[in-house]
């Protein structure tokens, strides 16, 4: 399945193997949900020794605002991804393809829109090997158009717990002192700021 | 790959595949994708972002340093936490934009060996010194303000990781920009002491945020072709009157004198024009001549070296788990 992974050779060199002080720790790619309304959403990497380091620094980057109920790490190396470029020109499927049965978490990027987000989980699909899971998954997809999609093998996953929620998100509801609209002005002056912000 | 690099320098013939690949590459461009990683594209493209993108990362981890050293000596502990939690934002802003970067197949590693090595530029303006309290208010009025008109243009760039990092950093950095700007006007409006501090601090950053904005478009060779491709969307010199045209009647009406005998309203256009900028002092700054440069980057080694064990530590026990969860 070498050929349908991500093709960047120097992007897959920064994933790193070597556990040294001073060489690349590994990557792990971060999914965070703002709410419960809303799903899992990729929202970029951290570098971490371990599994459990790799949660602590996402909560440390991606959760210094309050949005955050649940937040899931992922190894780079667990993720199959695919540019919409890939997915057009696939290869047909042969019996080689075919692979263990195994889960896989489907992200997908579904617009051009600005965003702080690359893609939304919409959910699992069980198949046997990369190549049958990435069917199931375009079908997860439906009508929406398909900019580029990850396959992250379920098993790989690191997640918050439930009981994290509160200690971990809580605090930040708090500090609203990190909110704009605390601070009086007669000014607009922060107004384009607000423009790169998704509605 | 060669035949791509000489190509967008526009001073090699292209292969018919590179011809046809560009061209498609401009369609997409100009029809508003974004271009994301394992997508092709330019050997240019790719290497103007991570020279762009890693100063960018590593103008964030600088910029912790001016601000920082005022924490402990904050007048109140609201002004402390705000302090703290600005400069820990910044923090974060490095780890997006390193992320960012690393996408194009720059490693975070030698991004930051070659900031810690004095190979990176980084941000002309935190190469000098917050001498006072109100340096703190001032960076985050108009070095903030300077920067989120930088970075809403960039949030609108071509390359998705980028403008991901710039949306999340801008909806973030507001809150630098106006506490900076509440913290000017109470102190504008205080007592004699602390409105000369305000204009004494203003005195010192006005110039060093109005050139932070970069050299004038005729000295800034790339940008035309980075706004072909989208990475910019505007100028530096668009960018820096925008700056100006909120900056100038804010300042003013704070009570403040900006620091340019030249300075002036053009009812004609609707817009404020300065005098000139010293532009000697702007690339002696950023060649590393700057009153802070040595400084900046001996605090950055220092906390690089004494973080080594704590690296080493991780690392180890990172090592010996693994160990035990393969020999369980």
């Amino acid at each position: 399945m070498s050929g349908l992974r991500n093709k960047d050779a120097a992007y897959e060199n920064s994933q790193g193997s070597v556990q040294g002080a001073d060489t690349q720790w590994p990557r792990w790619e971060v999914l965070k949900k703002d709410n419960e309304r809303k799903p899992h959403q990729a929202v970029g990497s951290v570098h971490a020794a371990d599994a459990e380091h790799a949660l602590l620094m996402a909560r440390t980057v991606f959760a210094r605002r309050p949005a955050a109920v649940s937040m899931w790490v992922a190894p780079a190396t667990s993720i199959h991804t695919f540019t919409a470029e890939e997915l057009e020109q696939l290869p047909a499927a042969t019996d080689d393809d075919t692979g263990p049965l195994g889960r896989y978490l489907v992200v997908v990027k579904s617009t051009n829109r600005r965003s702080m987000t690359f893609g939304d989980l919409k959910g699992e699909v069980e198949a046997a090997g990369v190549r049958a899971a990435l069917a199931l998954a375009l079908e997860l997809a439906g009508d929406e158009p398909v900019l580029a999609l990850w396959l992250i093998e379920t098993g790989s996953v690191i997640r918050s717990e439930p009981d994290d929620a509160d200690p971990w998100f809580g605090p930040a509801l708090d500090k609203t002192y990190k909110q704009q609209s605390v601070y009086s002005s007669r000014a607009t002056a922060s107004k384009d700021a607000a423009e790169g912000v998704p509605g | 790959m060669a035949e791509q690099r000489m190509a967008a320098n526009g001073s090699a013939p292209l292969t018919r595949t590179e011809e046809a690949r560009l061209a498609a590459f401009q369609v997409r461009i100009d029809a508003g994708e974004k271009i994301e990683p394992g997508d092709w594209m330019p050997d240019e493209y790719r290497r103007q972002l991570i020279r762009m993108i890693s100063q960018h990362a590593h103008s964030e981890w600088v910029g912790m340093l001016p601000e920082g050293a005022w924490i402990n000596a904050a007048p109140s502990l609201r002004r402390k936490l705000i302090l703290i939690a600005k400069v820990q934002d910044e923090a974060g802003h490095g780890q997006y934009l390193y992320h960012a970067a690393e996408t194009l197949g720059a490693t975070r590693e030698e991004m930051v060996d070659a900031l810690l090595e004095g190979r990176a530029k980084y941000s002309s303006v935190f190469n000098y010194p917050t001498l006072t309290w109100a340096d703190v208010g001032m960076i985050g009025w108009l070095v903030d303000g300077a920067a989120i008109k930088n970075q809403v243009m960039l949030a609108g760039a071509s390359y998705g990781p980028y403008s991901r990092a710039m949306v999340r950093i801008c909806a973030e950095e507001t809150f630098h920009h106006k506490q900076g700007q509440d913290m000017i006007r109470r102190y504008a409006q205080g007592t004699p002491k602390q409105r000369q501090m305000a204009q004494d601090a203003l005195d010192r950053w006005w110039w060093p945020a109005m050139m932070m904005l970069g050299p004038h478009d005729s000295d800034s060779p790339n940008t035309p072709q980075l706004k072909r491709w989208g990475v910019k969307i505007k100028t530096n010199d668009e960018v820096r009157q925008e700056f100006l045209d909120e900056h100038a009647p804010e300042l003013i009406d704070a009570g403040l004198k900006i620091p340019d005998p030249d300075l002036y309203y053009d009812e004609s256009t609707g817009h404020w024009v300065h005098g000139p900028i010293d532009w000697d002092e702007f690339w002696r700054v950023v060649k590393g001549d700057g009153p802070c440069n040595a400084e900046r980057l001996g605090a950055r080694q220092k906390a690089h070296e004494e973080g080594r064990w704590v690296r080493e530590a991780m690392a180890a026990y990172a090592a010996r788990s693994a160990r035990a969860g393969a020999e369980a």
